[in-house]
C-alpha cells in the first residue's frame, strides 16, 4: 500500500488563522470584481431576450463578432467566448427589443445571409436559438435564491439532528465559505453566470457538506474514546486521521472534472470550470473553515461558562 | 460474518438481471421482440432536446378569458332551451362574469324557474323586474380555468400529433403553463409550428349586415358619432346592442371593403365542423375545404337557407376572411378562399381540425436546437464519460491494489443499476445529465476510500485482514450515509427548481447517488467477502 499518512501531524489548528485571512482576501477580490464589471454577467435565462450560440469555421475575436452583428444592426447585449479557443464557440445574447420573439425568424435569415456571405462568418453553424420571455426570468432568479437557501436550511437541519449545533453551523459557515469563494472566481472571470452555474454551485454545497462531514464524524468518535487530550489537540488528529481521504476524494473527482473540462465541450467545460473551483474552496474549507470554528465555539462557551 | 451474505448476493444478481433487462430497449432500439413491451418496460432512455435537436415551446395559457368562453355556452344553452319551451327572450347580455336574460313578460319570466335553477351549483341568481341574472361563483371560474387549460394542452396536443413529427411531447406544468418539446424538428418546421400552436382558430359564421372602406365610415351609418373619442371607445358595446359586431377585412379584401358589420351571434361555430381539409379553388389556388354533418348541417342549412341574397362573413380570429354570397341553401360543405400558400392552407385546415383554442396562449420561453449540435454534445459526452471511466479505474487499481478492482468491479455495477433505473423510468438523458453520471463516478470512489482508509487504519493497530475489513465497513457505515444523504439532499433540490438540462443533471445525480451507496457498502462488501471470505489469514492487498 502506498500510505500517504505517514506519522505526519500536521498541525492545521494553528494555521486557521492564515487560512481564513486568505479566504477573505479571494473573497474581496472577488467582490471588488463584482463591482468593476457593475454586477454579474447575468446569463439570458434571468435577464430574458434572445440568445444565440454560434460555431464559427474561421477564426475569430470576441470583438470583431461585436462589431459585424452592430453592422448587422443587432447589437448583442453580450458576446462571450464558450469553452476553449479552440472549440470557436461564441454565445451572443440580444435584447428582448432587438430581438422579440416575433423577429426570430428575420434575425435568423440575416444570420444565414451572413453565414453564406464572404466575411469571417462564413461557414458558421447556428447551434441553437433560445428565447426567453422575461415572466421567464424574474420566476428563475427568484427560485434560484429559493433553491439555495434551501439547501442550506435542509443541511443544517440533518446536521443539527445527527450532530450538534455547532458543528451544523461551522459546516453552513463553511458553506457560504465555498459560494462566495466561486462566485468571486467567476466574477473576476466576468463569467456569465447562468442556470448552469447554479447548478455547478448546488453540486459544490453537497460536496463541501460530504467533506465536512466525514471530518466532522471522525471527531465525534474520537470525542466518544478519550477525555485526554484536549478539543484542540482532538481536532487536530482527527483531521490528520483523515487526510488521506480527503486528498484522495478530491482527487479523483478533480480527475473526472478535468476529463469533463477537456472534453466535454463548450458548455461543460465552464461547469466543470465552476466546480473544480467549488471543490478546492469545499476541500479547504472543511478542513480550515469549519473545524476552526467548532473549535472557536467550545472555547467561547467554556471561557463563558 | 464471513460468508458473504447469501441473502444479499441474491437481491445483487437479481438487481442486476433487471438493470440488463431495462438497459435493453436503451441499446436495441427497434430491434426488440414486438412482445418485449408486454413483459417488461419498453422505454429506454430518451434523448433531450440538446442531444438531438428540436424545439422547446414553453406556452403561458391565459385563463382569464375562459369566463368569456363559459358565458357563451351557457349564452347558447340558454338559448336552445328557451327555444324548446316556446319562450322568446328579448335579450341575452354578458358583462364580465355575468349573463343576463332579459323577458317579455312577467309570466314568461315565471316559465325560465326550472331553467335558472339548473344553474344554481354554478352561478348565483338573482331576479330582476323582467329579467334574471346569472353570476359565476368563483369555485366555479377556478374549475372553468382548469378546464380551459386541459383543453388547451388537449388541442395543442391535436395540432402537433397532426403535425406529423415523430414523439412530440405536450405536458402541463403547473396551473398555468403548457410545455411542448418537439424532437428532431427542423429549422424550417419551426415557424410553422409556432403559428399552429399560436392560431387560437375561432371560425364563426356570421350574415354580413354591411360594408366600408374604412372604420370611420361604416360607424357612422349606424349612429356612432366617430369624432368623439367617448363614443368610440364604447362603439363595441352600442353596436352589440343593435345586434352587430365589427371586423376588419383580411389583407386581401376589396378597397370598398375593408371593414364589415356583421350579426352579433354566429349562426354556426367552427366547433359544428366535422372535418377541414386542403383544397383547391376554381382557379387551382390552394384553399381549405370544410364539411358539416348532422346537426352541424342542420344549422348551417338553416342559416343560409334563411338568408338566400345575403352575403356570409367566414370570420377567422376576428378577422372576416371572405364573404360569398349565399345562392342557395348549403347543408354540407364550403370553402375558405384566401391568397394561401400551400403549407398556410394545410397548417390552417390542421388547426379547423383540432377545434378551437379557448383561451389564447402566449410563448414564454423557446429553444430551439440545430442537430449538429446535438450530435457534437452527444459524442463529447460519450468521450468525457469513457475517458473519466478509464482514469478513475486506473487509478483505483493503481493505489489500492486488489481492493482497487474489487471497488471497479463495484463501479461497473453502480453503473449497470444506474443506467438500468435510469432507462426503466423512461428518463431523458440531456447533455449535463451525462455529466452527472460522470461526477457519479467520481464521487462513487469517494465511498469506497472512505472504506478502505478505514480497513488500513484497523490494519495499522493490528486487526487481521478479516477483522480489518469487517470493522472498516461497520465503522464507516453511518459516514457514508451521512455524506451521500446531504449531497442528494442538494441534488432534490436541484431537481425541483431547474428546468429541461438541469433537471437532467438532477436526476442522474440523485439515482445516482442512491445507487453508489448500495454499490460502496452491500456490493464491494460481497465481493470482497467472497475473495476473502474462505480464507482464514490471507493478507489484505490494500
Amino acid at each position: 500500500m502506498y500510505p500517504i499518512y505517514l506519522d505526519l501531524k500536521i498541525d492545521f489548528v494553528s494555521k486557521m488563522k492564515v487560512a481564513a485571512l486568505i479566504s477573505l482576501a479571494l473573497i474581496l477580490i472577488g467582490i471588488a470584481s463584482l463591482l468593476i464589471h457593475h454586477g454579474p454577467n447575468w446569463g439570458v435565462e434571468f435577464v430574458g431576450g434572445t440568445e444565440v450560440q454560434l460555431k464559427f469555421q474561421k477564426s475569430i475575436e470576441t470583438d470583431v463578432v461585436r462589431k459585424i452583428m452592430e453592422g448587422a444592426r443587432y447589437p448583442a447585449e453580450s458576446v462571450q467566448q464558450l469553452g476553449l479557443p479552440q472549440d470557436k464557440e461564441y454565445l451572443l445574447r440580444f435584447s428582448p427589443d432587438v430581438v422579440g420573439f416575433d423577429k426570430i425568424e428575420l434575425f435568423r435569415s440575416g444570420l444565414n445571409k451572413l453565414i453564406a456571405g464572404n466575411g469571417l462568418f462564413r461557414g458558421a453553424t447556428v447551434q441553437r436559438i433560445d428565447f426567453i420571455g422575461p415572466q421567464i426570468g424574474k420566476e428563475l432568479i427568484r427560485k434560484a435564491f429559493f433553491a439555495i437557501i434551501l439547501g442550506w436550511i435542509g443541511i443544517m437541519l440533518y446536521l443539527m439532528i445527527r450532530f450538534e449545533f455547532s458543528f451544523a453551523l461551522g459546516a453552513v459557515i463553511a458553506i457560504i465559505h465555498d459560494i462566495l469563494i466561486t462566485l468571486g472566481a467567476i466574477f473576476f472571470l466576468d463569467k456569465e453566470f447562468t442556470l448552469v452555474v447554479v447548478a455547478a454551485l448546488l453540486t459544490v454545497i453537497g460536496y463541501s457538506v460530504n467533506d465536512t462531514i466525514v471530518i466532522f464524524d471522525r471527531i465525534r468518535e474520537n470525542l466518544g474514546k478519550t477525555q485526554k487530550i484536549g478539543f484542540r489537540e482532538l481536532v487536530s488528529e482527527s483531521l490528520n486521521q483523515t487526510l488521506s481521504r480527503t486528498i484522495l476524494t478530491y482527487f479523483t473527482v478533480l480527475l473526472v472534472l478535468i476529463a469533463l473540462f477537456l472534453l466535454g465541450g463548450a458548455v461543460i467545460h465552464d461547469f466543470a470550470f465552476t466546480l473544480m473551483v467549488g471543490i478546492t474552496a469545499g476541500t479547504y474549507s472543511s478542513i480550515f473553515m469549519a473545524s476552526a470554528f467548532v473549535i472557536y465555539w467550545r472555547d467561547k462557551r467554556a471561557s463563558s461558562a | 460474518m464471513r460468508r458473504a451474505s447469501k441473502g444479499w448476493i441474491s437481491v445483487i444478481v437479481v438487481v442486476t438481471f433487471l438493470c440488463l433487462i431495462f438497459l435493453m430497449p436503451t441499446f436495441l432500439g427497434d430491434s426488440l421482440p414486438s412482445w418485449w413491451g408486454k413483459v417488461f418496460p419498453k422505454k429506454g432512455l430518451r434523448l433531450g432536446l440538446d442531444l438531438k435537436g428540436g424545439v422547446y415551446l414553453l406556452l403561458g395559457v391565459e385563463s382569464g378569458n375562459a369566463v368569456d368562453h363559459e358565458l357563451s355556452g351557457i349564452r347558447e344553452s340558454i338559448v336552445a332551451q328557451a327555444k324548446e319551451k316556446g319562450i322568446l327572450l328579448r335579450s341575452v347580455t354578458a358583462d364580465g362574469k355575468s349573463l343576463t336574460v332579459t323577458l317579455f313578460s312577467k309570466s314568461d319570466l315565471k316559465k325560465t324557474k326550472e331553467l335558472r335553477a339548473s344553474y344554481a351549483d354554478i352561478a348565483s341568481i338573482s331576479e330582476g323586474n323582467l329579467s334574471f341574472t346569472l353570476t359565476l361563483n368563483d369555485a366555479f371560474i377556478k374549475q372553468s380555468m382548469r378546464k380551459a387549460i386541459d383543453q388547451v394542452k388537449e388541442v395543442i396536443t391535436n395540432r402537433i400529433d397532426e403535425f406529423g413529427v415523430l414523439e412530440p411531447i405536450v405536458q402541463r406544468l403547473g396551473s398555468d403553463r403548457i410545455l411542448i418539446q418537439v424532437p428532431g424538428a427542423s429549422v424550417s418546421d419551426r415557424q410553422r409550428i409556432i403559428n399552429i400552436i399560436n392560431r387560437t382558430a375561432v371560425l364563426e359564421f356570421k350574415i354580413v349586415r354591411d360594408t366600408a372602406p374604412d372604420k370611420a365610415t361604416l360607424l357612422a351609418k349606424h349612429n356612432i358619432d366617430t369624432t368623439d373619442p367617448a363614443q368610440m371607445a364604447l362603439a363595441k358595446k352600442t353596436l352589440a346592442q343593435q345586434n352587430l359586431a365589427l371586423y376588419p377585412g383580411g389583407d386581401d379584401s376589396r378597397a370598398n371593403e375593408k371593414f364589415f358589420l356583421t350579426d352579433l351571434h354566429a349562426g354556426v361555430t367552427g366547433k359544428y365542423i366535422s372535418d377541414a381539409k386542403l383544397s383547391f379553388d376554381s382557379y387551382g389556388r390552394p384553399a381549405v375545404g370544410f364539411n358539416f354533418k348532422g346537426e352541424g348541417a342542420s344549422k348551417f342549412g338553416k342559416l343560409t337557407g334563411e338568408n338566400i341574397g345575403k352575403r356570409l362573413a367566414i370570420v377567422l380570429d376576428g378577422v372576416v376572411k371572405s364573404a360569398p354570397t349565399i345562392n342557395d341553401r348549403i347543408t354540407a360543405s364550403g370553402i375558405i378562399t384566401r391568397r394561401f400558400t400551400l403549407d398556410e392552407a394545410k397548417d390552417l385546415a390542421l388547426v379547423l381540425r383540432s377545434g378551437a383554442l379557448p383561451v389564447p396562449v402566449k410563448v414564454l420561453e423557446e429553444r430551439s436546437v440545430g442537430p449538429s449540435l446535438g450530435r457534437d454534445s452527444i459524442a463529447q459526452g460519450r468521450l468525457s464519460l469513457i475517458a473519466g471511466g478509464v482514469l478513475v479505474l486506473l487509478f483505483m487499481v493503481f493505489y489500492y491494489r486488489v481492493q482497487g478492482v474489487i471497488a471497479n468491479a463495484a463501479l461497473a455495477l453502480n453503473m449497470l443499476f444506474l443506467m438500468g433505473f435510469l432507462s426503466a423510468f423512461g428518463v431523458t438523458l440531456t447533455l449535463p445529465g451525462i455529466a452527472g453520471l460522470v461526477l457519479t463516478l467520481g464521487m462513487a470512489v469517494d465511498g469506497n476510500v472512505i472504506i478502505f482508509e478505514r480497513i488500513k487504519e484497523e490494519l495499522r493497530i493490528g486487526k487481521t485482514s478479516n477483522a480489518a475489513i469487517d470493522a472498516g465497513y461497520g465503522r464507516s457505515l453511518w459516514t457514508v450515509l451521512d455524506a451521500n444523504i446531504t449531497t442528494l439532499l442538494t441534488a432534490l433540490i436541484l431537481f425541483w427548481f431547474g428546468t429541461g438540462p438541469i433537471k437532467g443533471f438532477a436526476v442522474t445525480l440523485s439515482v445516482g447517488i442512491v445507487s453508489t451507496v448500495f454499490s460502496n457498502v452491500v456490493v464491494a462488501k460481497v465481493i470482497s467477502d467472497f475473495i476473502y471470505g474462505s480464507r482464514k489469514t490471507a493478507s489484505v492487498s490494500i
